[in-house]
């Protein structure tokens, strides 16, 4: 069995949990009331969703450097787990913006952001689909997933560098102790379930590959990956 | 206009209600997937 189940049920578990605490045992913020606990599944998703596409930049790295599929796999995992994230993230943050802004969705700098890399992740995807050639879609969607990335910092900094609607980074340092144990408790419930996600897809993606490397292609390269 | 937002479980509901389907939806697409790709 894939040790991914296992996180995926730890994972489980855990969401369970913080969101049972999140929802009725910590109190409602004073000016956001009961919607600010949203934050307890949207800010987790987001801290997870950044090390998804990390965990993605590196595989694609490392891709290059070793010309190993089993990267390409990881790195073909990574995406599609980032672009699950990032749409959940996107989805979360409009739900929770329009009672707090008026408005579901706004172009300011964070939110834009994020959604130039999803959709930049999202065509990676779709350059995956259309390469037949296993070397250079490798090739391609590691570039790609690489530039791509450049994103993220910009991500990350937006609600510094500019005067955005979006509020600053929530982390236990900036919001009240109260909200500190069901944010944590998700935080590592999405964490377990992305590596979960990544394992199980990784799997996935090595298993395609192996049938790719019996249907002609070069064996001597993908014969090991299932 | 107190600057408090009133209410807003309807909002608080859909969001880990999404959350908690997509998870689930997409746990359910990998099992599928991968069960697939060992027959193959």
């Amino acid at each position: 069995m894939n040790k991914g189940i296992w996180f995926i049920v730890v994972g489980v578990v855990l969401l369970l949990i913080g969101s049972y605490l999140g929802l009725f045992v910590a109190p409602a913020e004073q000016y956001m009331g009961e919607v600010q606990r949203i934050m307890y599944v949207h800010v987790p998703t987001a801290w997870n969703w950044m090390l998804a596409v990390i965990f993605t930049f590196v595989a694609a790295i490392a891709f290059l450097f070793n010309n190993d599929y089993k990267w390409d796999a990881r790195v073909e995992a990574g995406l599609e787990v980032s672009a699950l994230l990032a749409t959940l993230l996107c989805v979360q943050g409009a739900v929770w913006a329009k009672p707090t802004w008026g408005v579901w969705w706004d172009w300011d700098p964070r939110l834009t952001s994020v959604a130039v890399l999803l959709f930049a992740t999202l065509g990676i995807i779709a350059l995956r689909q259309f390469v037949d050639d296993p070397r250079r879609r490798a090739i391609w969607s590691s570039v790609a997933t690489i530039i791509a990335s450049v994103d993220l910092p910009i991500v990350y900094y937006s609600v510094k560098w500019w005067n955005s609607l979006h509020q600053q980074q929530s982390t236990p340092e900036t919001v009240s102790s109260q909200f500190h144990v069901p944010l944590r408790i998700n935080a590592f419930a999405v964490l377990f379930l992305m590596i979960g996600f990544i394992m199980l897809r990784s799997e996935i993606a090595r298993r395609q590959l192996a049938n790719e490397s019996a249907d002609g292609w070069n064996t001597r390269e993908a014969g090991e990956l299932a | 206009m107190s600057g408090v937002v009133v209410g807003g479980w309807e909002y608080v509901w859909a969001a880990y209600g999404i959350t908690g389907a997509a998870f689930a939806i997409y746990i359910t697409s990998l099992i599928v997937r991968l069960r697939g790709a060992r027959k193959s």
